[in-house]
């Protein structure tokens, strides 16, 4: 796996980590919800942790705000270990999901909670509270009662409370997952604005890809317990080193074959499809099983294409039409233009640029993923 | 139409409840202008009955000392109420609905028979004081276990506190973990969670179960009677004996209007004060 490390460039840090979580790991009874995770967290970056729900995140998201003990392993927050130290002692706050604003306060009061710890006096608590609440341009709303607010505004009332305290790290357990497509797509350009002008670092815990991308300077994707893959978007992207990874972001077909070759630069792999000479994820040896991932924008319709395919599907997304293809008993998707949508059961041919697209592991290498 | 089905519905409970609660009680109100001449009642309306009733200082010494017993026992059944509300809510899991039942079982075993369960215990052959003396604790049995306000407020206690448990369950019940959660994340260690949030949280549980602790105690006959000794004189005993041996009336239903004229300005308050609480009423 690439190194471990999270940036504004999504590079490695050079510094020392805000956090860093080794080995950690959590346990409800029997079940293992978190296995052996490894990241770390720099200063100054947003970044999700990307998966399906029961896959761990919020495990971990808790564990890192003092909801929830550590089973195993260590959480580090400036290079002291946290695991201890309890939820109201650690500089980390959370918006939590259900916002839980509390409804007997104002929405100043609400704002204000935390800052009666600070040993400010009422008037800097005021102000303050009044401050955070002029970040989120809430301030009309001052006396309020939280369920005088719609579910947008709660949001924004909620995210002023947790950074009214100023904390090292901010924690967001699916805090846009209550509001709907066109609020959301608003507070994701917001909440990336926000974490610019704060300079805090942002821990976001999500199931929506889409959102990952639009927010993040680091990913990390997890799957049962443990992680898939981590790194910059981009990364995430274009150079997935699982099939689950390539599958989940963008839905990539991920066509299962055979190293047969290792030339420097490039892969040569055996599938049903035939054989294609493309890059890979490192350390794949000859022999040994991999996935060939084709992403529908990769794909083209081509009379001189190398597969050779049959339309089952095609689906209209507005900008282009979705087309399913089935060939050699594997369901290949391609995004075709609107002048160029073949008839269901048409024969196709299809061909796709072999140093575009890029081979994948079956499965993730090791269950502790990689040492930070 | 519906609207008019309900209203035919609900007539008869409507005229049971006029007839049998608000009647008896308007009737007690007519009498309390009354007054005794020898053996007869003189109608003949007054302000008397009220006028000695603020004129005697050992009517409202039994007056304020009904209500002193009522906030002492309804401050204590509190404190133990919290933590067994909050153990039910929150902790007793599959275990709920047992120790609920579990706790309103002494309900169903009779006033008496828990009175004298006490004699037993607290009396000077009693469980405690022999278990004192054999443990080497003390010589002679302590006098002042049974027929003592001490006796009398632990078995008040005793008898209804599965009232003020029930009234801080339901309150703990739709208290969300959510709120306790972000109040330690903001940096609230325990005692300041319960004072800013499960406190106020759970406040309208709290007025409702000290309203019906209060309103009970306070029209308690029995206990005090049976395990006060000297000191188990009440304002209802008072009302008992006035409309019995004393033959008056008058007077009697004069100070039970005084009571209920007290206990309903203090509902009326606590209703308040749920309404003004965020739980319940809108904005």
């Amino acid at each position: 796996m690439t190194e471990a490390g999270s940036g504004p460039t999504g590079g490695q840090g050079q510094t020392m980590p805000l956090l860093r979580a080794r080995a950690l790991c959590k346990t409800y009874g029997t079940v293992q919800a978190v296995r052996g995770v490894n990241f770390r967290l720099d200063e100054n970056s947003y970044v999700t942790l990307l998966g399906p729900s029961g896959c761990g995140k919020t495990s971990i998201l808790r564990m890192i705000g003092g909801f929830e003990e550590v089973s195993e392993g260590m959480l580090e927050l400036d290079g002291k270990k946290i695991n201890d130290v309890s939820a109201s002692a650690r500089p980390i706050n959370t918006v939590f999901q259900s916002y839980a604003l509390f409804p007997h306060l104002s929405v100043l009061e609400n704002v204000g909670f935390g800052l009666r710890y600070k040993g400010l006096s009422r008037k800097e608590e005021r102000e303050k509270a009044r401050a955070a609440l002029e970040t989120v341009q809430m301030t009309a709303m001052a006396d309020r009662r939280p369920r005088q607010l719609s579910g947008g505004q709660q949001q924004r009332v909620a995210l002023a409370r947790a950074i009214a305290n100023e904390p090292r790290l901010l924690l967001l357990d699916e805090p846009l997952s209550a509001l709907d497509r066109r609020m959301r797509k608003d507070m994701q350009i917001e909440l990336k604005d926000l974490q610019r002008r704060l300079k805090m670092t942002f821990l976001h815990v999500t199931h929506d890809q889409e959102e990952a991308f639009a927010l993040s300077d680091w990913i990390i994707v997890m799957r049962d317990g443990i992680i898939e893959q981590q790194g910059a978007p981009d990364t995430i992207y274009r150079r997935p080193e699982t099939a689950y990874v390539a599958d989940f972001i963008g839905g990539a077909a991920c066509v299962p074959g055979k190293i047969t070759d290792t030339a420097i630069g490039a892969y040569e792999i055996e599938t049903p499809l035939g054989q294609f000479a493309t890059p890979g994820v490192r350390g794949l040896k000859a022999g040994s099983p991999a996935v060939l991932c084709l992403r529908p924008e990769q794909l083209f319709l081509d009379p001189q294409g190398r597969i050779s395919a049959r339309v089952t599907h095609a689906v209209y997304r507005g900008a282009e039409w979705l087309v399913e293809a089935e060939a050699a008993g594997i369901t290949l998707a391609l995004t075709v233009g609107h002048d160029d949508v073949p008839e269901i059961g048409a024969e196709i041919r299809i061909g796709f640029d072999p140093a575009q697209v890029w081979i994948a592991r079956t499965e993730a290498e090791q269950a502790t993923g990689a040492k930070p | 139409m519906s609207l008019r089905v309900g209203t035919l519905l609900a007539a008869p409970v409507t005229a049971f409840l006029l007839a049998l609660c608000v009647a008896p009680l308007l009737i007690l109100f007519a009498y309390s202008f009354f007054r005794v001449d020898f053996v007869a009642i003189s109608y003949d309306p007054s302000f008397a009955n009220y006028a000695k009733i603020a004129g005697s200082a050992t009517y409202r010494g039994l007056i304020l000392k009904a209500f002193g017993s009522g906030a002492l026992v309804v401050a204590i059944t509190a404190v133990i109420g919290y933590p067994v509300a909050w153990f039910l809510a929150k902790r007793a899991g599959a275990m709920k609905s047992a120790l609920l039942t579990l706790l309103l079982v002494p309900l169903y075993s009779g006033d008496l028979v828990r009175v004298f369960a006490w004699r037993v215990l607290l009396g000077a052959e009693g469980v405690i004081n022999r278990s004192l003396i054999w443990a080497g604790v003390t010589d002679a049995p302590i006098q002042g276990l049974l027929f003592s306000p001490l006796a009398t407020h632990i078995a008040l206690t005793y008898n209804y506190l599965p009232f003020m448990v029930i009234g801080l369950w339901l309150a703990f019940e739709s208290l969300d973990d959510a709120w306790l959660e972000a109040a330690a994340d903001l940096g609230a260690r325990s005692p300041s969670r319960f004072a800013r949030v499960t406190l106020p949280l759970t406040f309208p549980g709290l007025v409702a179960g000290g309203l019906m602790v209060f309103v009970m105690v306070v029209g308690d006959y029995l206990t005090p009677q049976l395990l006060g000794g000297a000191s188990g004189i009440t304002v209802i005993s008072a009302i008992n004996d006035l409309f019995g041996t004393a033959f008056d009336w008058p007077l009697g239903s004069a100070i039970a209007w005084t009571m209920l004229a007290i206990l309903m300005a203090f509902f009326a308050v606590g209703a308040m004060l749920i309404r003004r609480s965020s739980l319940v009423g809108g904005s």
